[in-house]
């Protein structure tokens, strides 16, 4: 019998849904054997209070599994979140602003009132513009990775998360058994010359292309971080690979993290700067270094800049 | 009772452990809101460390090396005063203040400057109050 | 001639400090140990200490291990209640008769219950207590006794006296150990080698009458004030007036009580050590009594050894000991309730009449008749006071073949100096015994480890009471509650000493019986215990790393002592933190790495040539190397030792036994220029003066660099001709140059550059030297006028000898201070000496014809070159640091690595000999192993989660870790990577692991989950 799956999204850009379509073939079966697919705003009108709007219970229908992309960002999205766990046996966080917070969360860094005006007030384009407080949900005070609110029984990053993950899980649920992931760092799958960090002593954004010859394979190419680009490799995790290759470092462009950190509750900008820092670089050198948790500003790893007190200013 | 801080503190076995048994030895009182873990060197203190005891309550946290120069490991302390440097930028990150982390140089023979540092982050912390007791919003 | 065929055991005579280091070093270097000791247990006088000077160390506390380790010996044999009856057959093989009295309990039986001492109904006067507390006539010498065994004193027992009397004790004994007809017992033994090491007795006071003791009873010993001092003495540490139990307000320490006094009791020489230890009770005293006022009447402070000035300056400036310059020559009563009244001439020539609540006397040691005896017996030569005569350049060696000496049999000497002379003894025997190495010895065998991989956590907590160290402060019984809450804690319970060998057994059982795989024990600091509890883990049959000590008294009950609440809460919280690090503790294997059989030994000066002759006497190959072009170093300049031995004639004596010896390979004119590898695998590169850089292997290493001559600023002595340092004036002398040999008037000054701020410490070898030259001046001549301007008159030992030779002769010795130094100015062709007189209290003026410095030993500047190669420190004058200044003291904290000599600390001609022979000793228990075990800390690749990703490979301080391709591949055929660790390189720093951002790398038994355990537990609130 197929499996009762619901789709649902959040603080989400659709890529996690793309993701899914790019299965592929694998999706076939999936869809038409498998799977049932019992509410998925991205491909059906569901709505959540009755088709006409005028239910007063949150609809979400039971299911056996449950895939939410995106952060929550909204007090729509936790309840939202809130329906989808009670309603799913096995609830699946897909992509990495469901598991750590994603992009949005980078949010999570500045003051949220002044955050909220800058999207809603661009003065130059909106003049006397204000934040709406009717229409739109009242955002929460920061945004949030689903764990952080719900229980999530499956994580699954990756800005997009890789689709041969997606099916591997799916496929897992189906079968009911554990599913095979990667649970190292992009560093694993990553066939390049490494031999030690002690020798950058500064980490240059990459504005130039990494050294290597055009007609060598990558396994003949340094790492780039050893080449003294800030490549996230070994603070992010695996999951990326397609063909067995990290995808940035397959193009010779440094991993930019978006799988989140390696171990879960991990931090990837203390950890890079540690790594950095620990191998003698200068780790002042990182430009703008908050923005190493550009994909995993949630559980707290983004927070704005403390104020200092007038004592403190001096 | 006023608010009495809880720090933890890193010593390495070589310096900062030996001068703790050293101020026992000698019977030097400190204050009591210090926990000491033994590491080997301080330079074995990951950084996360520092920030999970933090969350978990911890007022302050002090790393105690062997003066520079004088590592048991060569200069394992460089690496840990390094990680330092990164540990007080990114407090701020974190939301907390940087005040409530230091690390410090003593040898083996120096339980006074044990006994100094600990009283020291001790009673700095105990102006600051209890760790995340202030909005962090400001 | 037929060699006789040497026999691979030794007897050592005398259970203390000195034997015991003795019996170890020879036990692991291959030769079975006889240990004989006279009373019911071993220790000796140091178990009767209460802390140890410079560090204050518990003395218990830091002896209490090497008793256990000496119990516990495979190859040492402890027979008690022994005492030598003969000996016949010579060096080499001895037969030695070893009487053996009744101890009247079975020791396979006892289980020092302490039933049969609480029914006893006999109690006499405790000799362990020094006679200030009471025992049973059953009795436990003491509670940290090695073997942990009762005994009957004969001499006391009322059913031994009068059988039929009493008996409760064999009632009251279940185990049915008692056994009154116990009979002597009488051994003999073959042995190669017999060495002596009985100690000393404490003066005793009494028969002399003028300081009252025994008849005042607030007139005590300075080892009674040690025992009323000790948490285990007959006050549980609090000090009260024998008379009347009243707080001691004022006490008075008079020193040289039975040293220095010919007249009163026939005793010319120094004992050493009762400065030193009077200056500690003095502090401790303060310490435990805050208010309380400790005056120390002294005639020269000599406080000569490493940290003992620092550690007199800060009694006096810092605890406010007052120090008076003066003997007292008697203490009378003042009124009717035990106060006691001084009187003395002040340093302002005044006479002072003061009063005390308590006097202490600083008694001195000296060697009882019955040592005397056995001395007789066995056929040596002793001293005229009574110490086993030896050259200075054989300090352990006696007059007759085969049979050795150390300690304070050997001469008055403290702590570290005995050790050192324990070891030295060793190594002379080691070289004697050669042939017969590993002989007789048997292997050591662990029961099988148990598989605990399977169980899950079975913890036992173990809280120590530490006699009242700990007990006194923390609530120990709330401690053992909380740890019974605590997840896996299966089983808790309290001890006394956790450390004593009882309790060793204690643990053993309970290991057994409850099937415990973990275990903590709340006790003291795991840089002196941890070891301990290892071994009784693997007696056990348990990993011995499965053990986590909470220091719960010099973290806690040491420095809280002032709140017992707060004392008691952090004891809980550091049992929390125990129990939560060990519950994801596993067993960790022990690497092994085979010894390179050879030795290094860099200096070859006295210490570094004594060190490499012994190794290779003992078997062994040793690389000398040396930075001139000649071997002798600052021996050199020497003319005489202390004792009158030629110094230029032995020193050549050795030069050409290192040069005809062949193991011995010498290195002329070379110095170290790098070091690889660790202990048993050292690769020392030498590069000598041509540049050639020659590598070799070594299993270990002694550095006897030496140390130098300070050139002083003072006194005129860069300017005025004629003011010479003693070494330049020796040589002078010896080419009798004009100045000298027409010289009528020699003003010797001392503590040149020594005892000062910069250099707070004594150089120990300039009071002797200046007055064995200012001798020699007047033996010459003796209308000279000689004089010598001292702080302190430090002749220590047998060295007053000279001192008192000096005054007879004329020699006048001027006292001066700090704040008074003399005054040297050149004036015409003489030189004009210029200080304040003392005695006469009005400046004086000497005119001279040469002044002579007493310049001080100062360090090497190699020794930082060295430090930095070998990982070795320095401590803050510049002299390498050992690993423990009492008991191991030419030991580094590096494995493997020795020191000797002057590089140590200043030190005469017999102590360097001693320590390289004893930095020989030590070595030789590496060299005649096979491998060494090195510690299991270290770092370890987890392949679950380390991919090679390479962040931790220059973070290395060792380089101990490298990049390999694992058996795996990647989906397109990529080899997958991962770091691989040198087990032998890695010293388990941890720097990989503060660096790894994945758990990847992580040091076993601190690891980041372990670490981050112990963080949670300690914010639990």
């Amino acid at each position: 019998m197929a499996v009762r799956t619901v789709l649902e999204w959040l603080n989400s850009c659709s890529g996690c849904e793309i993701a899914i379509l790019n299965i592929g073939e694998a999706l076939v079966p999936l869809l038409t054997r498998h799977l049932e697919l019992v509410h998925a705003p991205i491909l059906m009108d569901h709505k959540y209070l009755g088709q006409r709007g005028d239910g007063t219970e949150f609809n979400i229908p039971e299911a056996e599994v449950g895939l939410v992309s995106g952060g929550v960002a909204t007090v729509e999205h936790l309840q939202v979140l809130l329906q989808m766990r009670e309603k799913c046996r096995i609830l699946i966080a897909l992509g990495t602003c469901a598991t750590h917070g994603g992009i949005p969360a980078l949010m999570n860094g500045q003051d949220r009132k002044e955050g909220w005006e800058g999207v809603f007030q661009t003065r130059t384009t909106d003049p006397g513009c204000s934040v709406p407080d009717v229409e739109v949900p009242a955002p929460l005070d920061r945004v949030y990775a689903c764990d952080e609110k719900v229980e999530i029984d499956l994580f699954l990053p990756g800005c997009p998360p890789n689709p041969a993950l997606i099916a591997e899980v799916l496929m897992a649920v189906v079968e009911d058994r554990d599913p095979v992931l990667p649970h190292k760092s992009v560093c694993d799958t990553c066939p390049v010359i490494r031999e030690g960090k002690g020798a950058v002593s500064v980490v240059r954004r990459f504005l130039v292309n990494a050294e290597f010859l055009a007609e060598d394979p990558i396994d003949r190419m340094r790492c780039l971080l050893e080449q003294g680009f800030m490549c996230m490799g070994p603070v992010t995790a695996a999951g990326c690979a397609g063909g067995g290759l990290p995808r940035c470092i397959a193009a010779r462009v440094p991993c930019r993290g978006c799988f989140g950190p390696v171990r879960r509750d991990g931090n990837q900008m203390l950890d890079m700067m540690n790594a950095l820092a620990s191998n003698g670089s200068d780790f002042k050198s990182v430009v703008d270094r908050r923005s190493l948790l550009r994909f995993s500003g949630a559980h707290g790893g983004l927070r704005p800049l403390r104020r200092k007190s007038a004592a403190e200013r001096g | 009772m006023g608010f009495e801080p809880k720090i933890i503190a890193f010593c390495c076995n070589w310096c900062s452990y030996a001068a703790a048994d050293l101020a026992g030895t000698a019977r030097m009182q400190y204050p009591h809101n210090v926990r000491i873990i033994r590491v080997m060197c301080s330079g074995m203190v990951h950084p996360e460390l520092v920030l999970d005891a933090l969350s978990h309550g911890a007022d302050g946290v002090i790393v105690l090396g062997c003066h520079l120069g004088e590592c048991h490991y060569q200069d394992g302390n460089r690496k840990a005063l390094a990680r330092s440097e990164v540990i007080t930028e990114l407090l701020e990150d974190f939301g907390y203040e940087t005040e409530r982390y230091e690390i410090s140089w003593l040898s083996s023979s120096e339980p006074d400057r044990l006994v100094k540092a600990f009283t020291g982050i001790t009673e700095r912390v105990r102006k600051m109050g209890p760790v995340n007791a202030r909005d962090l919003a400001g | 001639m037929l060699e006789t065929k040497k026999v691979g055991s030794v007897m050592i005579v005398g259970g203390g400090v000195t034997g015991i280091q003795a019996a170890l070093d020879l036990a692991d270097a291959g030769y079975f140990v006889y240990l004989i000791e006279k009373s019911g247990a071993i220790g000796g006088a140091m178990a009767q200490l209460d802390k140890t000077f410079p560090t204050n160390d518990c003395s218990m506390c830091i002896i209490a291990p090497k008793l256990v380790e000496c119990g516990r010996h495979l190859n040492i044999r402890i027979l008690t209640l022994s005492t030598v009856a003969g000996i016949s057959g010579s060096a080499g093989n001895f037969k030695i008769t070893v009487k053996e009295r009744p101890r009247y309990v079975d020791v396979d039986k006892c289980i020092a219950c302490g039933l049969c001492a609480e029914k006893c109904p006999k109690k006499v006067s405790d000799e362990y207590n020094a006679g200030t507390g009471r025992r049973k006539a059953v009795f436990l010498k003491y509670p940290q006794a090695v073997p942990l065994k009762y005994q009957i004193d004969p001499e006391a027992c009322l059913q031994l006296k009068k059988p039929g009397s009493c008996g409760l004790c064999e009632k009251v004994c279940d185990a049915g150990a008692i056994n009154f007809a116990d009979t002597e017992k009488a051994h003999a033994f073959s042995v190669g080698a017999l060495v002596l090491a009985p100690g000393f007795e404490p003066f005793n006071p009494e028969a002399a009458g003028i300081w009252g003791f025994g008849k005042f009873p607030n007139v005590i010993t300075s080892l009674q004030l040690e025992r009323y001092l000790s948490a285990t003495g007959p006050t549980d540490g609090h000090l009260a007036r024998p008379s009347d139990g009243k707080p001691v307000r004022k006490i008075a320490f008079l020193q040289c009580v039975g040293s220095r006094d010919e007249n009163k009791c026939g005793k010319g020489y120094c004992s050493s050590i009762c400065c030193m230890a009077a200056i500690k009770e003095a502090s401790m005293v303060k310490e435990h009594m805050p208010g309380l006022s400790a005056s120390i009447f002294y005639m020269d402070m000599r406080t000569h050894g490493k940290g003992f000035d620092k550690y007199y300056e800060q009694a006096k400036s810092e605890l406010g000991v007052r120090f008076v310059r003066c003997r007292v020559h008697g203490v009378e009563p003042h009124g009717k309730n035990g106060d006691l009244r001084l009187r003395y001439i002040n340093e302002q020539g005044r006479q002072v009449e003061e009063y005390y609540d308590m006097v202490v006397l600083s008694v001195g040691i000296e060697t009882p008749k019955h040592m005397l005896d056995m001395a007789d017996l066995v056929g040596i030569q002793m001293t005229a006071n009574n110490f086993a005569a030896a050259s200075d350049f054989s300090p352990v060696t006696t007059s007759k073949e085969g049979i050795f000496t150390c300690g304070a049999f050997a001469g008055p000497k403290d702590i570290p100096q005995s050790v050192v002379e324990g070891s030295a003894a060793a190594a002379a025997v080691a070289q004697f015994l050669a042939p017969a190495r590993g002989k007789l010895t048997r292997g050591k065998a662990y029961p099988e480890e148990r598989d605990v991989s399977m169980e899950a956590p079975r913890i036992g907590v173990f809280v120590c009471h530490c006699g009242s160290n700990i007990a006194g402060v923390v609530d120990v019984v709330a401690v053992e509650k909380h740890a019974a809450t605590l997840p896996f804690v299966v089983h808790v319970e309290r001890n006394i000493f956790a450390c004593s060998e009882d309790t060793q057994q204690t643990l053993i059982s309970r290991i057994k019986e409850k099937g415990l795989n973990r275990i903590v024990v709340a006790a003291c600091t795991p840089r002196t215990h941890e070891y301990l509890f290892r071994g009784t883990l693997k007696a056990a049959g348990l990993n011995e790393y499965m053990v986590e000590i909470a220091n719960i008294r010099n973290h806690n009950s040491w420095v809280h002592a002032e709140n017992q609440q707060v004392a008691t809460t952090k004891a809980c919280d550091l049992v929390r933190m125990a129990v939560a690090k060990i519950t994801s503790s596993v067993p960790l294997a022990a690497v092994t790495v085979p010894i390179v059989p050879k030795g290094l030994v860099i200096g070859g000066g006295l210490a570094g040539m004594t060190a490499a002759l012994s190794l290779a006497e003992q078997g062994f190959e040793v690389h000398l190397v040396e930075k001139t072009d000649k071997l002798g170093g600052n021996s050199l300049n020497l003319k005489h030792t202390y004792s009158g031995e030629h110094v230029p004639m032995k020193v050549a004596k050795l030069i050409d036994r290192i040069l005809l010896n062949e193991k011995v390979i010498l290195h002329k004119e070379s110095v170290v220029s790098g070091v690889e590898g660790f202990v048993g695998n050292f690769k020392t590169t030498l590069k000598n003066v041509n540049g050639r850089s020659r590598t070799i292997e070594h299993g270990v290493g002694i550095v006897a660099t030496g140390g130098k001559i300070y050139s002083p600023d003072e006194y005129g002595y860069k300017t005025i001709r004629r003011v010479v340092t003693s070494i330049e004036f020796d040589k002078l002398h010896d080419l009798k140059e004009t100045h000298v040999k027409r010289g009528k008037s020699f003003v010797f000054i001392q503590c040149v550059g020594s005892r000062e701020k910069e250099r707070m410490y004594c150089s120990k070898v300039c009071c002797t030297h200046s007055v064995q030259s200012a001798i020699e001046l007047k033996r010459e001549d003796s209308s000279r006028n000689v004089y010598i301007l001292y702080r302190d008159m430090r002749t220590y030992g047998e060295r007053e000898s000279l001192y008192k030779k000096a005054r007879q002769m004329g020699v006048v010795f001027i006292n001066y201070e700090l704040h008074g130094k003399p005054k040297v100015t050149a004036n015409g062709k003489s030189i004009d000496v210029e200080l304040w007189d003392h005695v006469l209290h009005r400046p004086l003026l000497i005119k001279a014809d040469m002044v002579i410095l007493a310049a001080a030993i100062v360090a090497n500047k190699d020794a930082e070159n060295l430090a930095k190669l070998y990982n070795i420190p320095l401590e803050e004058n510049g002299f390498f640091q050992e690993a423990h200044v009492k008991l191991r003291p030419v030991d580094f904290m590096t494995d493997g690595m020795f020191m000797a000599g002057l590089a140590h600390y200043p030190k005469p001609v017999d102590e360097s000999v001693a320590q390289a022979l004893a930095a020989s000793a030590r070595a030789a228990t590496l060299l005649s192993r096979k491998e060494v075990t090195l510690d299991a800390v270290k770092a370890i690749v987890d392949p679950a989660f380390c991919d090679g990703c390479a962040l931790c490979i220059d973070v290395c301080p060792y380089q101990a870790i490298t990049l390999v391709e694992k058996d795996a591949v990647t989906a397109d055929g990529q080899a997958v990577k991962i770091v691989a660790i040198n087990e032998a390189q890695c010293k388990g720093c941890g720097l990989c692991q503060g660096t790894c951002p994945k758990r990847g790398v992580y040091v076993a038994g601190f690891t980041l989950d372990q670490l981050r355990d112990q963080v949670r537990a300690a914010l639990q609130a």
